[in-house]
């Protein structure tokens, strides 16, 4: 297994792969290993040492990372300073970013807060033909060349190996609520927003999610007059219990969505992508069931 | 009458249809100024098959071509040098409204403003808002990544496109999404490929539900350095707000002469507009940290605007601030920079001086919320002496703007203006990588070609990654 | 900056009026903005029929990258409707309105109008052949042919006679101003004197909308102004103008300053927005005449469209009349009054004080209907395109009235109306006050 602990280091690992025709399968925690197809590869190059946080800028409210960097450490050093980068992954925190990037794992929270493409600034990365990559940027918006950094999103790493990422983050509401909610009448509807359409929920942080012993999962955030508003509201439609927010830690783990891996399109314009990153299929090969 | 107008005009009837090189004048620009240049001809469908027909009449030609919506941009990037333009304001078409998914279907030519306008019945709108949002079309849009006031809180195009159909300049129709289903995020390389990919078909976008309530605020200082603070200090709060917008004392001197004079204080040498919307419970509070921020930052003081002609009327000053410069000099180079936000304070600054510097008058206008610099430069382009120093004087500022952690474009795109800024911004191998990207959907280059990545990064690097 | 074309002036153009309007082109930042509020360019859908595109046409002009006899380049500065809709929408103030007319004035030298707009125009110039013909348009409406022949014809041939047919009112119900206040309930003497006002009669105001001219004497009077003639007093010259013969317009402008200066008049009522547009433009357009330039400001200095009389009056409501059925009523804003002399808010002030009548917007009230002076003649095909999303949205608001202020307008309109066999009506904001104050005094 390689093991790089830096980004020239994985440049050299793929040069060297390129040189000598060998695939590589690439893993951040080694915890997405069976989520699409098996993967052909001699070696495994893991980025589960490429750790650490480059630059943190809370007024920026930016923050650069190695892809190796676990979701937890994001999260504990950004909650210090009233922050977070909302990924909320489906899963755990021990995932790592780079990772959470290259599968694009979104979480229950992606239509409020936003999926990894739309809080990725910018990347490097080493694409499947020894290009050292260095796409968009840490300023939270940058429309300056054709975006790389949307292309490596969500590629399975088969375009490219991310080894390091900029984060657009925001800050924390005031007061973020979770709450079990049953709605009044029998039965829950069959669309949650829907039955939560006629209570005014602060737009900060809001979304709704899954069922959990016939109530719906709901998170509020925002300052705290609102807040309390929102609760009143509720309160008034339908049944309201109060919960820590790690009540949300066992709906990403267990209401996980199967992987979009295993049926993945290989369209004409997919194929053409493949082939100018990675045209001699060293990067993960057969993990999105491509033809050898 | 060449042999490619014939085919065209079978395709789309000869009134649409320009070759004559006067019928061509009126094409020969953008919204950028001091630009021009001259289409070999100009053809214009009425329909979606029309579209994909003049594609393929145009690939099988071997003919390059400039796609063009309302001719609204910012970088020169619908200029056709000698090449076709194919104008795609005629396909203005909403072809549907989903209240209920929050979406709509449109053709490429559907102007931003008017799809906004025909959501509102469900009480929708389309959020992102550049300042030409009257007149730009959505097809532009997304070939620009285009961005605007509310995009802080929102997010700019690509955050509410949710699929696209393209023509390909091989003629080849597709289906673009955002992978989610299993399939690489196509959609999101092609957003903001300023036409070098393809020409949008239709495209599903993502409305978003009016706000219960919106508060504008207007904050005028006696230091832009308080304003940019002001602004640095509303983003660390934890604020979230609809938009945060910076105007000088220049660019207020040029909208209060203007037909959309907003009210502005002309002895001010910053205002910021910012906005915070939203369910009602709860706002006022939010609009009320946003003022004491604001004051302690140093606000000689704050207007607050709750009823909608009186924030229509703070806004239009902001949104027609460009055109307004107009009237202060017969030419005008309008730039955008994005800087980090903790930037702002010092490099307004140092703009200032780099425009004293050159005896240059700089107007800033720009979404301080973003860090997205405008510095706007009035000009005569017949005084040599003048426009050389412009030149150099944007050089300047934009080196700057790059040392300090930048960008060259936050919104405008790259397209003729910006080429040269690209090498300074990115390494030999990244070009070279989207270059690769752009041939995944044109290996022919005949898109735009000429646009965006500068031809000679992609030649060089192509010979070496072929040796590799 | 690479690439910008110098700004050389073209021996042949050197002294033309374009040349000297150069300035106000160079304000154009072509950022577009002025597209979407273009009709030409809606229903044309090509950039050389919006204003953007003619602007830099002008330009090319003066550069000599086209020839100034190019017939198709004239025909887009032919189709322009003149609206000055663009000006409203736009940031760096291009004065449109004023480089159309210096370009058409500069092409004429070169290109002679076309024929029938040449015997329109020498028609308007004088009074005697204008009265003639007009005289006989009446009695073609009178006779009722004019309905007929909107029926019979095709549709091309068939407009001409609908706008007539539109102009058909039923008859007057005249009563008099102080009758109007004592129904009120008021002292004639409280109504405070606001001084003297003399009408612009107009040409086709007068003799297509002869009752319009009355009732704006009548509502004025009610609301205490007191009217007095200007005799001598001809057309207007905004055709002549728009259509490039500005030599004919300057000398119809002396005719009118004269003859108002006799009136005495402290403002000049203008109730046809064209005219008001014009009249206020006379500084303007005598401004290099030592003789005349001045009487020229002054003149211009006291025209008042007749609704800003009405409004800054209040105007006096008239009293309900119990058995007339409340009516819907929209208002279509003329471009000449809207773009060009930007007075909006006082016709609405006036048709809010209508006491039987609910107000509703007309959506994009604020486009032009097609008319555009004799655009409507000379371009049939164009004014009609861009008439029909007009008479979409009119439908749509199921108004009984729609309400505007320019006799243009409210013959395409009301043309438009007749031929697609719609109910609604074409109304002067002025007819329908006139209408509710006669009720008051004399209940239907």
């Amino acid at each position: 297994m390689i093991r790089p602990r830096t980004t020239t280091e994985v440049l050299e690992a793929v040069r060297a792969a390129v040189r000598d025709g060998r695939a590589l399968r690439i893993v951040g925690a080694a915890r997405w290993n069976d989520a699409g197809h098996p993967v052909r590869a001699p070696e495994t190059l893991s980025l589960a040492e490429l750790t650490g946080v480059v630059s943190y800028r809370p007024d920026d409210l930016t923050m650069t990372v190695e892809a190796g960097t676990t979701l937890a450490e994001l999260d504990a050093t950004t909650r210090a300073r009233g922050q977070w980068c909302p990924l909320l992954a489906w899963g755990d925190d021990h995932g790592t970013v780079g990772a959470t990037l290259a599968t694009a794992t979104s979480g229950p929270f992606a239509d409020a807060l936003g999926r990894p493409r739309d809080l990725t600034l910018g990347l490097e990365a080493i694409d499947g033909t020894g290009r050292h990559i260095v796409a968009g940027g840490r300023v939270v918006k940058n429309v300056a060349g054709f975006d790389l950094t949307r292309a490596l999103v969500g590629a399975w790493g088969t375009l490219g190996i991310i080894t390091r990422v900029h984060l657009r983050l925001r800050p924390r509401p005031a007061v973020d609520a979770t709450f079990a909610f049953t709605p009044r009448g029998a039965g829950l509807p069959p669309m949650p927003i829907a039955a939560l359409a006629q209570v005014p929920l602060p737009s900060a942080v809001a979304a709704t999610l899954g069922v959990a012993d016939a109530a719906w999962l709901l998170r509020v955030g925002a300052n705290a007059s609102a807040v309390a508003a929102a609760r009143a509201a509720l309160d008034g439609a339908g049944r309201v219990v109060e919960l820590d927010a790690a009540a949300w830690d066992l709906v990403r783990r267990d209401s996980a969505p199967p992987s979009p891996a295993r049926q993945w399109r290989w369209d004409p314009l997919s194929l053409r992508l493949r082939d100018r990153f990675d045209p001699q299929r060293l990067l993960n090969p057969g993990l999105l069931g491509e033809a050898p | 009458m060449t042999a490619l107008a014939t085919t065209l005009e079978r395709i789309v009837g000869p009134t649409h249809v320009l070759s004559r090189p006067a019928a061509l004048l009126a094409y020969r620009s953008d919204a950028l100024p001091g630009h021009r240049l001259m289409p070999s001809l100009a053809v214009m469908p009425g329909t979606r098959e029309e579209l994909v027909a003049v594609v393929r009449a145009l690939a099988a030609d071997g003919t390059p071509f400039v796609a063009r919506g309302a001719g609204t941009g910012l970088s020169g990037g619908a200029l056709a040098d000698g090449i076709v333009l194919l104008g795609l304001h005629r396909l203005r078409r909403i072809l549907a409204i989903d209240p209920a998914a929050r979406t709509a279907t449109v053709e490429p030519g559907v102007v931003n403003a008017t799809l906004t306008r025909a959501a509102a019945v469900h009480g929708l709108h389309y959020a992102p808002d550049p300042s030409s949002q009257t007149a730009c079309t959505i097809g532009g849009n997304i070939a620009e990544n285009a961005g605007g006031p509310h995009c802080l809180k929102y997010g700019v195009t690509l955050n509410h496109v949710r699929r696209a159909t393209v023509v390909l300049p091989s003629g080849e129709v597709v289906e673009l999404d955002r992978g989610d289903d299993g399939g690489y995020d196509l959609l999101g390389a092609f957003v903001g490929s300023e036409g070098c990919f393809g020409v949008v078909v239709d495209a599903t976008v993502q409305l978003t539900p009016d706000p219960q309530q919106v508060i504008t605020l207007l904050a005028d200082f006696l230091r832009v350095r308080d304003a940019a603070t002001a602004t640095s200090r509303i983003i660390a709060a934890g604020i979230v707000p609809a938009a945060l917008e910076l105007m000088d004392q220049a660019t207020i001197e040029a909208v209060e002469s203007s037909v959309y004079a907003a009210g502005y204080p002309r002895d001010a040498a910053a205002v910021l507009l910012a906005e915070v919307d939203g369910p009602s419970i709860g706002l006022a509070d939010d609009a009320r940290a946003i003022e004491q921020l604001c004051r302690e930052a140093g606000a000689r003081g704050v207007r607050v605007a709750t009823d909608a002609g009186e924030r229509a009327r703070l806004w239009q000053g902001r949104k027609k601030a460009f055109g307004a410069m107009g009237r202060v000099a017969p030419h005008l180079v309008v730039q955008d920079a994005v800087v980090p936000r903790t930037a702002l304070a010092d490099l307004l600054e140092e703009i200032q001086a780099i425009g004293a510097a050159h005896r240059l008058r700089v107007c800033n206008v720009f979404h301080a919320g973003d860090g997205n610099l405008h510095p706007n430069i009035p000009y005569d382009a017949d005084d040599p002496d003048e426009s050389a120093r412009v030149h150099r004087a944007m050089g300047e500022i934009m080196a700057r703007c790059i040392a300090a952690g930048g960008t060259i474009t936050g919104e405008h795109g790259v397209g003729l203006d910006k080429l040269a800024y690209m090498e300074s911004l990115f390494t030999a191998e990244t070009l070279d990588a989207m270059c690769a990207l752009r041939a995944v959907f044109d290996p022919e280059r005949r898109a735009n070609p000429g646009k965006v990545v500068p031809v000679r990064s992609c030649r060089e690097w192509h010979a070496t990654a072929a040796a590799r | 900056m690479s690439g910008h074309t110098g700004s050389g002036v073209h021996p042949t153009l050197a002294r033309s009026p374009l040349a000297m309007a150069r300035a106000g082109l160079d304000r154009c930042v072509h950022c577009g903005f002025c597209l979407p509020a273009c009709p030409t360019y809606l229903a044309l859908e090509d950039e050389n029929d919006s204003p953007r595109g003619r602007l830099l046409l002008m330009g090319a002009l003066l550069e000599g990258q086209v020839r100034v006899d190019d017939a198709e380049t004239g025909r887009h500065f032919d189709q322009c409707l003149g609206c000055r809709g663009c000006e409203s929408a736009c940031p760096s103030g291009v004065p449109y309105g004023e480089l159309i007319e210096a370009t058409r004035t500069t092409l004429a030298v070169h290109r002679p109008l076309p024929v029938v707009a040449r015997a329109i125009l020498s028609v308007f110039a004088e009074l005697w052949l204008l009265r003639g013909l007009l005289g006989a348009a009446r009695l073609v409406r009178g006779s009722g042919l004019a309905r007929l022949a909107a029926r019979l014809l095709p549709r091309r041939l068939a407009m001409p006679f609908a706008m007539l047919a539109s102009t058909a009112r039923p008859a007057p119900r005249p009563y008099d101003a102080t009758q109007v206040r004592t129904a009120a309930g008021t002292d004639s003497h409280a109504m405070p004197d606001r001084g003297r006002a003399a009408l612009l009669t107009g040409c086709v105001m007068e003799s297509l909308f002869t009752e319009t001219n009355r009732a704006t004497e009548r509502t004025l009077s009610v609301n205490g102004w007191r009217m007095c003639a200007a005799d001598e007093q001809g057309c207007c010259g905004a055709l002549h103008a728009h259509a490039g013969d500005r030599e004919t317009a300057r000398s119809l402008a002396r005719r009118n300053i004269a003859a108002f200066a006799a009136s005495g008049a402290d403002v000049i009522v203008m109730n046809s927005a064209g005219c008001g547009a014009m009249c206020r433009e006379y500084g303007h357009l005598l401004a290099d005449d030592p003789q005349w330039a001045a009487r020229a400001a002054a003149f211009a200095e006291k025209v008042r469209d007749v609704s800003e009389l009405l409004a800054e009056a209040g105007p006096r409501p008239p009293a309900a009349s119990p058995g007339h059925a409340r009516e819907t009523i929209t208002y279509d804003a003329p471009c000449h009054l809207q773009h060009a002399q930007r007075i909006t808010a006082p016709p609405l002030r006036v048709l809010a004080a209508l006491p039987d009548a609910q107000l509703v917007p007309l959506q994009d009230s604020d486009q032009c209907c097609g008319s555009a002076g004799i655009f409507n003649l000379l371009r049939p095909e164009v004014a009609e395109r861009v008439l029909a999303p007009k008479l979409q949205h009119i439908a749509a608001t199921g108004a009984a009235v729609v309400a505007t202020g320019n006799p243009g307008c409210l013959m395409q309109i009301g043309g438009g109306l007749e031929l697609s066999g719609a109910a609604c009506r074409a109304r002067h904001p002025v007819e329908l006050l006139d209408a509710a104050y006669a009720r008051a005094v004399r209940p239907d």
